[in-house]
């Protein structure tokens, strides 16, 4: 995407105010977090940690979304003065991250506390914390646009690998930490009437500090690192996962949340093979999970499964996947004549068939809309996956095993999209999605790769279906609708196409942000809607683009015009 | 006999209605190359608009005069249905002009996805079916043992005859004209005189006014509305706009019967009945896809990078 023309049309008139609004923004905003928020207390108790009048009891109390006021307003400052790369990309992500902590607490209170005065002055009490902080916000934007943007930074720092290590152990070990932080922050449920707004301005939080990280080209350094000492990574990776039971979100609702996740995550992971790698948009994706969960299902010996066999798990999960991927292969067969959005309308047109079949109980096996229920939990040496587990003196949350095996599923899909994506697989189907009839010239099996992509997706899908079934006891066809389709490839987008962590974080935004705003649960589908199209319009790339992906998306407005003079002369 | 005769007439009617929304995909496809998903979407929100124009701005005793009345429930659904089309492509289409191609396709899923939920929480008690009002010609004419229903009837005369005089416009008049020059070749129509802009967005009025129409008939010849029959109906109307051949508004009519057809038949004589009518179109639309995806009427694919 090339910068447009307006931004420097801004930048010349605010050139010279760039420094002094930064400055402005910096201080306002930890002027913003020292001040009160509220006029009174609001009818659920205090607006968290003592921002309503109260908080002058304790003056250097500085807690929770103050804190990363004060925060942000501090790194701005730093940013202003001292020697970094891209200074303005940092100091506009700053800027949003403060803009939103700001304005998600302002609109919450104002929403709950019944009109502006709940922000402003009532009784004689003055708040207008929300306030500044929103100007503080703007500042800082403003005044990234008045500095410029220069280029993402370049790191040259090379690291022996010892050292390497240790900063990959500890950036990981911040990501843990920052997950298990963005899980339990505000709580959940009616205990924790805040909980909504608390976890969107964390987010916001979250989302500044990380733009930032990214414009000074810290991320992008630590990504090509761990791409080099890549099975290191994936080790304390999955190391990491498996230590999130230990941390504050180790208790059974969080374990839920993080299985589900972790399901949705390896099923992105696989339709991340077919979208991201081979280019072939696949909008029935989540029937082939469906059939994974319907096959696990109807060999569990659960009452109503057609088959009277039961299967130890492992067996039917390998049954599952097959199956799954036969019918990959059999959707991705009319990837040989057709191809474009003509193809996506022939996925969507298989995975309408298979809800319509499903629903219709076609066969006795999906048992329509009475779904299959009591699926028999899984089980290791007698330990129920489902229960609480105690190994000596460690007590360990109820689904802690559910979580450990879908951590190793997660693993497991990542390993196989990694190796497949550095193979010469992976290369052909980069290659047919950037040109198909080049890639065809070059000598690649454009067909067989093709068809090879959508069996693996599904297989992928497949096995995550058959753990889903048996981690929620009931299989149903109401779970693999069209809508699910969606958000999976939302998830892929969101978290950018062709990239292993971006299908991870995707999947996590997607299904935990569901759980944190039930306050807004009848709108949830319309955000989501309405952020396909701003992702598409502002990030085409996507949350973490994949390295190649990023660049063709670059490029891509040059190829276009070069496409338009070459049909041009076709015609 | 009577009851395959009967069907065909439901076919026919039903072929009908989809035409309508056929023709919009069809327009939009061929002058940027988008499907559209959003397009069946806008057909639902008309459908609505012309429902809350009857419920909410008709005086009393104007409710009661179908003379009156039927128009402006037209009219109303047409207004809303072309604001949302406009306001789409400004803000969710025309940006991405020269994106990827699977760009504007994503982005019209969200848009489908953000009409119907808009739809579902602003408008009263969108969750369940809504009666439709009924200022519709009542009755049906008898021949023999078939019922042809007249708002079945308004709706093939309605169909065929905009269709007839779509097609005219866009053979005779200029701006049809300029609309048949920038799908052949955008830039080079540019540089004729044309602006791309007015075309699309004129194209995408097209759509909506014929959605709008469809969304007010849809409740008339079914008598009740509901949330998810943008996404059915307007993937029925895909299938025959492909069908037909994408770009061709004659094959788009003629692709809309073969659908309805084959639904009612397929409903009537096929196993699983009415239940699997659904699967049938499906199947058909695959079978087109894969063996002549330049459909009956269109010109052979022009293979994309």
């Amino acid at each position: 995407m090339s910068v447009n023309g307006t931004s420097s049309g801004k930048r010349s008139a605010l050139a010279p105010l760039g420094k002094p609004f930064a400055v402005a923004g910096g201080v306002l905003a930890i002027v913003a977090a020292l001040l009160p928020w509220v006029t009174f207390s609001l009818n659920d108790g205090n607006w968290p940690d003592k921002s309503t009048l109260q908080f002058f009891d304790a003056p250097f109390e500085v807690t929770g979304f103050r804190w990363h006021m004060l925060l942000l307003g501090v790194l701005v400052l730093v940013a202003t003065f001292a020697p970094i790369p891209s200074r303005g990309r940092v100091i506009r992500a700053l800027g949003w991250g403060t803009a939103l902590v700001s304005f998600v607490n302002g609109a919450y209170i104002t929403v709950k506390g019944g009109g502006l005065a709940a922000i402003t002055a009532l009784d004689g009490a003055v708040a207008f914390g929300s306030i500044v902080g929103l100007v503080a916000g703007v500042l800082m934007i403003l005044a990234a646009y008045g500095i410029g943007f220069e280029p993402v930074g370049q790191w040259k720092v090379k690291l022996s690998t010892p050292l390497a290590y240790l900063v990959l152990l500890a950036s990981f070990a911040a990501v843990l930490y920052a997950v298990a932080a963005l899980l339990t922050t505000g709580g959940v449920g009616a205990a924790n009437p805040y909980a909504g707004a608390i976890f969107l301005s964390f987010l916001g939080f979250a989302a500044g500090v990380l733009g930032a990280l990214s414009g000074v080209g810290f991320i992008k350094w630590l990504s090509a690192l761990s791409e080099q000492h890549r099975v290191f990574s994936v080790i304390v990776l999955a190391a990491c996962a498996l230590l999130l039971p230990f941390t504050d979100a180790g208790n059974e609702y969080w374990m839920t949340v993080a299985a589900n996740i972790g399901i949705y995550a390896a099923t992105a992971i696989g339709l991340n093979i077919v979208v991201g790698l081979a280019g072939l948009l696949d909008l029935g994706y989540v029937a082939f999970m469906g059939i994974g969960a319907l096959v696990a299902a109807n060999f569990s010996g659960a009452a109503t499964a057609h088959f009277g066999i039961t299967l130890p798990f492992p067996v039917a999960a390998i049954i599952s996947a097959i199956v799954a991927g036969i019918f990959g292969a059999i959707v991705g067969s009319p990837t040989l004549r057709v191809r474009g959005d003509y193809l996506a309308i022939v996925t969507l047109a298989f995975g309408e068939i298979f809800t319509r079949s499903a629903q219709n109980n076609i066969g006795g096996i999906t048992n329509g809309s009475n779904a299959i229920p009591g699926i028999p939990q899984l089980s290791l040496f007698g330990a129920e996956f489902n229960k609480s587990l105690t190994i000596g003196a460690v007590k360990l949350p109820a689904g802690v095993l559910y979580y450990v095996l879908i951590v190793l599923l997660v693993a497991a899909t990542m390993a196989v999209f990694a190796n497949l994506k550095f193979s010469r697989i992976g290369r052909a189907w980069i290659a047919i999605r950037e040109d198909e009839d080049a890639a065809r010239a070059m000598g690649i099996r454009t067909g067989k790769m093709k068809i090879l992509a959508f069996l693996i997706g599904a297989t992928l899908a497949g096995l995550a279906g058959a753990v889903f079934a048996h981690k929620n006891g009931t299989v149903s066809y109401e779970s693999f609708k069209f809508l699910e389709s969606v958000t999976l490839l939302a998830a892929v987008i969101l978290g950018g196409m062709g990239s292993i962590p971006g299908a991870v974080l995707g999947a996590a935004l997607l299904f935990v942000l569901p759980e944190k705003l039930r306050d807004f649960a009848d709108w949830r589908l319309m955000i989501f809607g309405l952020a396909l199209i701003l992702i598409m319009r502002f990030r085409p790339v996507g949350l973490i683009p994949d390295a190649h992906r990023r660049a063709e998306m670059i490029e891509i407005a040059d190829e276009n015009a070069e496409e338009a003079h070459e049909e041009a002369k076709r015609a | 006999m009577s009851v395959l005769l009967q069907q065909l007439v439901n076919g026919v009617m039903q072929g009908a209605l989809i035409a309508l929304i056929a023709l919009g995909y069809t327009m939009v496809y061929g002058i940027i190359q988008l499907i559209n998903f959003a397009h069946g979407e806008v057909f639902m929100v008309a459908s609505y608009g012309g429902l809350a124009t009857y419920t909410w701005l008709l005086p009393e005793d104007l409710k009661k005069v179908p003379y009156v009345a039927l128009p402006l429930m037209f009219v109303g659904g047409i207004i809303v249905a072309v604001i949302v089309a406009v306001i789409m492509e400004r803000f969710a289409y025309r940006p991405l002009r020269n994106a990827p191609r699977l760009a504007p396709l994503i982005t019209a899923l969200g848009v489908s996805v953000f009409l119907q939920e808009f739809v579902r929480n602003v408008y009263p008690n969108a969750t369940s079916n809504l009666p439709y009002p009924k200022v519709f010609p009542e009755g049906a004419l008898q021949l023999g043992d078939v019922n042809i229903s007249w708002t079945g009837l308004l709706l093939v005369l309605l169909s065929v005859g905009l269709a007839v005089v779509l097609q005219t416009y866009i053979n005779q008049s200029r701006m049809g004209r300029a609309m048949r020059a920038t799908a052949q070749d955008p830039d080079t129509a540019k540089l004729m005189g044309v602006d791309p802009d007015r075309v699309i967005v004129l194209t995408f009025i097209f759509g909506a006014v014929l959605a709008g129409v469809a969304g007010i008939l849809y409740g008339g010849y079914l008598s009740n509305i509901n949330i998810d029959m943008g996404f059915q109906t307007g993937i029925f109307a895909f299938t025959a706009a492909v069908l037909g051949g994408v770009g061709s508004i004659r094959g788009a009519v003629i692709g809309a019967f073969i659908i309805g057809l084959i639904k009612t038949l397929a409903g009537q004589y096929m196993p699983g009945g009415t239940q699997y009518d659904y699967v049938w179109i499906f199947v058909v639309l695959i079978l087109v896809l894969v063996f002549r995806p330049q459909g009956l009427f269109g010109e052979p694919e022009r293979v994309r990078a």
